[in-house]
């Protein structure tokens, strides 16, 4: 039977599925330790950065006036960065990010929408949807070099009245096990960001001097949190996908497996009938001719 | 039929279904000559006396010959006197055999009595000349979309019906009973061969009830049904077929009239064959099957044909043991038929029934110049989404279906729906699947199809396409569903 061959043929292409979905599941295990130390490693510095604006908009007295924090609401467009990831086998990382930022531009049509990542840039292509920029030179950890100049560009903008608001629509990375796709506000700045909502609080008990005056600090200090803010969307996007792609390779080598149980299988019994049919016809004909 | 033309000869030798009989030398009887004996049997002290009719199949030389009997070799002695009829089987025929069952050698099973007909003609006979045979091509519509649209029948052609046990070909064939002898104006006739007794008891209840179009009469009434099932011994069940099929000759070629002759299953057929076989002494061939299988079932498969004079549209189910459409009982049918419709136990399994598997299945007519530009291009394209999906299925299996290109998503999506699309909710089904059953014209299955191919129905939610007829009862049954959430 030719059923036999056909089917060693497909279990040993799914056996190469599988050498290259488990080599690919490695690889992404050393990348996202890479990734996700990068991010601890970030974490606290954030964290001191946004208690530390909280502590002095507490200490200015009365409004705090910053072109940072006004909203404009004159302003008819806005701008979305969405970050998406360069390459594939991810499971639904792309899928979700995008599925969001699709629901965020369905809101607010007027967007320029800045994509990162080359599988975000062909969706969109398939969509037929302008994008103001296509940003896939990135590489898999982004730098804070990278980033700083978008940031630069985004507070521009912003300043000058372009957009109303910035958004970013990324992966965002609360544990191993769970990552949220979400569109975070990145202009007009909020008090602190969304990130650390229950470490809002000011803490009253220390006081502090400053010199020069809170609101000059503050001047100083609003870029460098919209662009650490920023930043830390590049990472969490970085460990999600690491993630995202370490579980669907996992998934993809368990699948692979099963399958060429399945197919093994099935060859077995494929080949067993066809030794027994040979022997049938072989024993039968020599009886007739006995 | 007949008696005796006096030539009488001794039972030397029994053999399960077969015996060996010896005559005198120079009145030896003629190959295909029915032989009757009388067997006496005797249970619980009661006597009974029955006739056994056999069929000569082979000489042995020196006057002694080698029958297949049609009936039960039960209490058949070594020594009884066995008579030759002169003549092959023979069957009733004409319009008086309509509306009753009968068994393989034209005796009446339905318990109405006799039938009062003199004309009989025998089952074994050459199949029509060259230059009697049509050559017209027509769709036959059956309302079925997936047949109707990538599996058409062939009015005056022969169709197949081929799956493995329990994926639906008995079901299929009462399905079109119900539909093409309701609405039909000529003469049905039934062929069950070796299939299970209750179906077909099923199938005669069923065809008093059904009544034709609204002329008030029933089915029945326009049908002649010939049973071998499968408590008959292999020499009822190798003739059953030909006897049905001699009584749908009769009406092709005496009145005329369009005839549609069903045979569930041609199996069967083949399989009694090679249960004789080897009783007869031959050798077996591959798989064991008789090695004139392919004979047989040309002898069988030619007959069945339309000539200038009446056509005959056949209908048959052929039983693929162990889904395995290599063996050659399954295989040699296959080049006798205009269309072939292929049930798969997978698509069953998914719960889509008919489950026709719409790539493996085919018809002569898919072909622009019979079935229209149109209708071939949407056939086509079916496929072909329906390919690229099957394609597609490890990749989506081992990786999952994020990682298909965009345009590959939109293809699995629409192929998904196809398939379920290709269900349709069945007449002779209604009691089991609570669906009412839909006739869906061809015009409407090819528009729904193309349609759904051009991206319309998108945004459908797949269950809306299970057991519905045309496109709009889709978009109706979505809405149903998204009310009911």
């Amino acid at each position: 039977m030719a059923n036999a061959r056909v089917i060693i043929k497909r279990r040993k292409s799914v056996r190469n599925i599988r050498k290259i979905t488990r080599t690919m599941q490695l690889i992404a295990t050393a990348r996202f330790q890479a990734a996700f130390s990068r991010a601890v490693a970030a974490r606290p510095y954030v964290e001191r950065m946004t208690e530390l604006v909280a502590d002095i908009s507490n200490a200015v007295e009365g409004e705090i006036s910053h072109p940072l924090i006004k909203p404009r609401e004159n302003a008819k467009h806005s701008a979305l960065l969405v970050i998406t990831s360069n390459r594939g086998l991810c499971g639904g990382f792309n899928a979700n990010v995008l599925r969001k930022a699709t629901a965020h531009l369905a809101e607010s049509p007027d967007t320029d929408v800045f994509m990162v990542g080359k599988k975000g840039v062909n969706y969109f292509r398939f969509l037929k949807r302008d994008m103001a920029e296509r940003i896939t030179d990135l590489g898999d950890l982004p730098r804070f070099d990278q980033v700083e100049p978008y940031a630069n560009r985004f507070m521009e903008g912003f300043a000058k009245g372009q957009w109303a608001s910035v958004h970013v629509c990324y992966m965002r990375f609360h544990s191993v096990t769970r990552q949220t796709p979400e569109a975070l506000r990145l202009l007009p700045l909020s008090a602190a960001p969304a990130t650390d909502a229950k470490k809002l609080v000011p803490r009253k008990d220390v006081q502090y001097e400053y010199s020069p005056a809170p609101a000059e600090l503050l001047a100083e200090l609003l870029p460098a949190t919209a662009r650490i803010r920023l930043f830390q969307c590049f990472i969490d996007a970085a460990v999600g996908e690491q993630v995202a792609r370490m579980v669907a390779m996992k998934a993809a080598t368990d699948a692979a497996s099963d399958m060429i149980t399945s197919l093994t299988r099935r060859y077995n019994r494929a080949r067993q009938t066809q030794i027994t049919m040979e022997l049938l016809d072989i024993v039968s004909g020599a009886n007739a001719l006995a | 039929m007949s008696g005796s033309n006096g030539n009488i000869g001794k039972v030397t030798q029994v053999i399960g279904s077969t015996l060996d009989a010896q005559f005198a030398e120079d009145k030896m009887p003629k190959i295909y000559n029915a032989l009757n004996l009388q067997v006496q049997r005797t249970v619980l002290g009661e006597i009974t006396k029955e006739t056994l009719w056999c069929e000569v199949a082979q000489h042995l030389g020196g006057g002694s010959i080698r029958a297949i009997a049609l009936g039960s070799t039960d209490g058949v002695q070594r020594g009884v006197d066995i008579q030759d009829t002169g003549q092959p089987v023979t069957v009733p025929v004409g319009e008086k055999t309509l509306g009753r069952v009968f068994n393989m050698v034209g005796e009446v099973i339905d318990g109405r009595g006799a039938v009062d007909i003199k004309e009989r003609k025998p089952i074994h006979h050459d199949p029509p000349e060259m230059q009697d045979l049509t050559s017209k091509t027509e769709l036959f519509e059956t309302g079925i979309k997936v047949i109707d649209l990538l599996c058409p029948l062939v009015r005056g052609g022969k169709a197949g019906l081929f799956g493995g046990a329990g994926v639906g070909k008995t079901v299929i064939i009462q399905e079109l009973i119900a539909r093409l002898a309701r609405f039909h104006s000529g003469f049905s006739c039934f062929a069950g061969v070796g299939e299970r007794t209750r179906e077909g008891n099923d199938l005669w209840l069923e065809m008093q009830e059904a009544k034709i179009g609204d002329t008030g009469k029933s089915v029945i009434d326009q049908t002649v049904m010939v049973f071998g099932q499968m408590n008959e011994p292999p020499g009822a069940r190798l003739r059953v077929a030909l006897s049905a099929l001699t009584m749908a000759e009769f009406f092709r070629d005496q009145t005329g009239a369009d005839t549609l002759l069903f045979i569930d299953n041609i199996f069967r057929f083949s399989q009694a064959g090679s249960e004789v076989s080897a009783l007869l002494g031959r050798m077996p061939s591959a798989v064991g099957y008789q090695p004139t299988l392919a004979t047989e079932m040309g002898q069988l498969q030619e007959r069945i044909t339309s000539t200038t004079r009446g056509a005959v549209t056949s209908i048959q189910a052929i039983y693929v043991p162990a889904d395995d459409y290599t063996d050659p009982a399954p295989a040699t049918a296959f080049t006798h038929l205009d269309s072939t419709v292929n049930l798969e136990r997978g698509i069953a399994e998914k719960g889509i029934y008919p489950a026709v598997d719409p790539l493996a299945s085919s018809s002569r007519l898919i072909s622009p110049e019979y079935v229209g530009e149109r209708h071939y291009k949407v056939a086509r394209r079916v496929q072909q989404v329906l390919q690229r999906y099957k394609d597609l299925q490890d990749i989506i299996a081992i990786l999952g279906v994020d990682e298909l290109s965009e345009d590959d998503k939109v293809i699995v999506a629409r192929a998904r729906k196809i398939e379920r699309f290709l269900s349709q909710p069945f007449y002779v089904a209604e009691q089991f699947t609570g669906f009412k059953g839909v006739y869906t014209k061809r015009e409407e299955s090819i528009r729904s199809f193309e349609e759904l191919c051009d991206g319309k129905w998108d945004h459908l939610p797949e269950q809306a396409f299970l057991y519905v007829g045309a496109i709009e009862e889709a978009a109706t049954k979505a809405e149903v569903l998204a009310k009911g959430q």
